[in-house]
């Protein structure tokens, strides 16, 4: 019995040694390693590994350290633990809603201290991104991260079927009466059974509560913008969607849900457009690498998003880079930052991401310029950031998300009158930010 | 007749008075010097017990009256406000109902079709083994694969379901879009999902049932079905009861195939209990108000146990 003990003490302490063992192995190296959290969609990581490539040539002794955590949701639950558990990444990519919580937290710098310091950028390098991008990387007006990339929404369209419909097309719909129309005309019941084998325009509606619902949301903004809307009032005391802007708008995506019996037609849009029983629908510029491949038997184009009542607007969106005050190496990852945002490196992580830069001096690098010549899909996304628009959340910008998203849900899948919807929502949105202020 | 060897015999009495609680008198091994080694061979349980179970339980019980983010270090007592917040809230209740129709809606069916099953491969039929196999593969299937399988299967355009009851004329059903539908479909899920363990239980429970009261009352002149419905029945309700007593647990605990299969849409028509914890907790970062609610489900579960345990015990028969 007593050797017994002995042995298993010695197992146990076999166990404890080895992992502590484990922790001697880092800085057998002389290169400083910088850990970087993101939830790229697969397609991207292997432009982003060459990415980093060109960062680890073009500065010797650095390493970046990339680490892939599966979409937005849990990337935010991971960071709150590492944070607990102090083991933060150096940097992480972010979005724009997570900000807040992460400053409550104390966890990230604020950017100003890296810009204004010894090894900074100048203002004009500043001003020279885009303004919108620029809110999204701060909270209530203070700056804590930079943006990694732009995205915004164009209009993927078949050419194919808009000519079969009697429809020009190298002409899409500008407004949104010609979006429906077009949509109506393109939504069809090849053998009179009552159900449609091809519809016009897909309006992505997703459970509110789900993991797509902001991306719905996401897709809405444009169309609220677009009839003159806000989300919220300047001082952020309450939310404006449900203006009549917002009437509007909802009752736009309403009417095309209903019309083209959107509810019993599956939610996975690509592959109803690579089907064929699609004719249009929204999409960002990262799919573009993957669509050489998948839509090759498609005559396929991107056009801008059509124009409402009151203006041009497209949503301009991206992923940040904040800095983690649990870092060893602050200024080595502030370092890759401020590398990452020069215009020759945004030209080639475009060029190979399909993602947007996120300054205008872009447009000036003689190799983007060339590639936006032979890529008009691409050169449509990048025209639109000059429509771009952001509005940012200060309070609570996760839950009145899922509020919003429940108004779109209810007034689509729901048939709820949209003016009640909204304000309903409205209302308990409205309580939230007045309970964030106090 | 059984012989039985003294050891045996012997370790029948240790069993027997350990489990009358009594100290064991027989040998006088519990020294102190056993409690040492017992605690070190129990470790990695213990450890592994506290640190995910224990601790959990206590802390967010404690959690369920304060306000946490879970970013910062501090909570902040606020008594009962989660609680009373929790039922003002309408969405509160309209997930409450959800779990429940949810829950009376897959446990009938799991039970009756499960039994079916286990009474029909209980005979000596071809192939018993390899169908056995068959109905209890949806239990070890990861439970997102499955449902994301069965996501496919629902599509509108895509599916495998639609497809099917469209070659008998029936009209396309909007599975995951119609707030009742999805709820069906959910249902559907859940019961193909989880009636395997359950069959297996009822072959077990079967497989006691002692020949002879069959042949006794084939003497009678019983046929099938009386024999079903006055031996069967009647014998298997020890193990009717603890099915059902787990699947009323496992049922108002559903989340993976939820949060897959229809993420609590559409209209929040399939927004279960759990999902709503998962919602708040790791969406909102409200974790008081998260720790509450799994309160509440702990209660609730709590008292369904406790009236079904005071309520059935009596009339569920037993052997010996």
């Amino acid at each position: 019995m007593k050797k017994n003990i002995f042995f298993n003490l010695a197992i146990i302490f076999l166990f404890v040694s080895i992992n502590c063992g484990g922790d001697n192995k880092k800085n057998k190296s002389d290169n400083v390693e910088i850990v970087f959290w993101h939830s790229f969609i697969s397609s991207t990581v292997p432009a982003l590994n060459e990415l980093i490539q060109k960062f680890e040539k073009e500065n010797p002794g650095y390493k970046i350290n990339a680490q892939y955590i599966p979409s937005g949701d849990p990337l935010i639950q991971k960071l709150i633990t590492s944070i607990q558990s102090k083991t933060a990444p150096d940097i992480s990519w972010l979005h724009s809603d997570f900000i807040e919580d992460l400053v409550e937290a104390d966890a990230i710098y604020k950017m100003d201290q890296f810009i204004k310091g010894k090894d900074g950028i100048s203002e004009e390098d500043l001003n020279d991104i885009y303004p919108s991008l620029l809110q999204y990387s701060s909270w209530k007006e203070t700056l804590y991260s930079l943006p990694m990339e732009a995205t915004n929404l164009a209009l993927l369209y078949n050419k194919n079927m808009f000519k079969k419909a009697g429809l020009d097309p190298n002409h899409p719909p500008q407004t949104w009466e010609e979006l429906k129309s077009y949509a109506k005309k393109l939504t069809i019941d090849k053998n009179n059974d009552g159900t449609f084998d091809q519809v016009g325009f897909f309006v992505p509606v997703f459970p509110a509560a789900g993991p797509l619902g902001s991306w719905m949301v996401w897709q809405f903004t444009p169309f609220l913008w677009q009839a003159g809307g806000s989300l919220i009032d300047k001082e952020q005391t309450k939310v404006l969607y449900n203006s009549d802007a917002g009437v509007q708008a909802l009752t736009l995506w309403q009417e095309m849900y209903n019309d083209q019996k959107l509810s019993t037609f599956t939610n996975l849009f690509e592959n109803a457009f690579v089907s064929g029983s699609l004719a249009m629908a929204m999409d960002g510029p990262w799919n573009l690498p993957r669509y050489k491949e998948l839509l090759k038997n498609i005559d396929w184009a991107f056009a801008p998003l059509p124009s409402g009542p009151a203006k041009n607007a497209t949503v301009v969106g991206g992923e940040y880079l904040a800095i983690f005050k649990q870092s060893k190496n602050p200024d080595v990852a502030w370092k890759f930052i401020k590398w990452m945002i020069q215009p020759e490196v945004q030209a080639f992580w475009s060029m190979k991401s399909g993602y947007l830069p996120i300054r205008h001096a872009v447009s000036e690098v003689p190799e983007f310029k060339e590639y936006l010549k032979n890529h008009s899909d691409f050169r449509v996304f990048v025209d639109q950031l000059e429509f771009g628009r952001a509005e940012k959340m200060d309070y609570e910008a996760l839950e009145i998300t899922r509020n919003f998203a429940e108004a779109i849900e209810r007034a689509t899948v729901g048939k709820v009158d949209v003016k009640r919807a909204l304000d309903e929502s409205a209302e308990k949105s409205n309580k939230l930010l007045k309970n964030a202020r106090e | 007749m059984i012989s039985t060897s003294p050891e045996v015999q012997e370790e029948k009495l240790i069993l027997a008075s350990s489990i009358k609680g009594g100290k064991n008198k027989l040998h006088g091994k519990e020294k102190k010097g056993d409690l040492l080694p017992a605690l070190l061979f129990l470790s990695p349980t213990l450890i592994i017990f506290t640190t995910f179970i224990l601790f959990p339980v206590f802390f967010s019980f404690y959690l369920s009256f304060h306000e946490w983010n879970m970013f910062s270090g501090e909570t902040t007592f606020i008594g009962i406000d989660n609680y009373v917040r929790m039922f003002n809230n309408e969405e509160f209740w309209e997930v409450f109902k959800n779990t429940a129709i949810y829950t009376f809606g897959t446990i009938p069916l799991n039970m009756c079709f499960s039994l079916l099953v286990a009474y029909i491969l209980h005979k000596k039929i071809m192939g018993k083994k390899l169908l056995r196999t068959a109905f209890f593969a949806p239990v070890v299937i990861s439970p997102v694969a499955a449902a994301v399988i069965w996501r496919w299967m629902y599509d509108p355009n895509f599916g495998l379901i639609n497809y099917s009851i469209g070659i008998f004329g029936i009209d396309p059903i909007n599975w995951l879009n119609d707030p009742v539908a999805a709820m069906a479909a959910l249902i559907i899920m859940g019961v193909w999902k989880t009636f395997g363990i359950n069959m297996v239980l009822f072959s077990a429970g079967l497989q006691a049932i002692p020949e002879h009261y069959y042949e006794a009352a084939q003497i009678d002149g019983a046929n099938q079905w009386t024999k079903f419905w006055n031996i069967t029945v009647p014998l298997l309700a020890p193990t009717t009861f603890f099915i059902m007593v787990m699947s009323i647990i496992s049922s108002f605990q559903v989340f993976d195939i939820v949060y897959v299969l229809t993420s609590g849409g559409p209209l929040g028509a399939t927004k279960v209990l759990v999902f709503y914890v998962y919602e708040h907790a790791f969406k909102f970062f409200n974790m008081g108000y998260a720790s509450a609610a799994g309160y509440v489900l702990f209660a609730i579960l709590f008292a369904i146990t406790l009236l079904q345990v005071k309520y059935m015990k009596n009339k569920v028969y037993t052997f010996g």
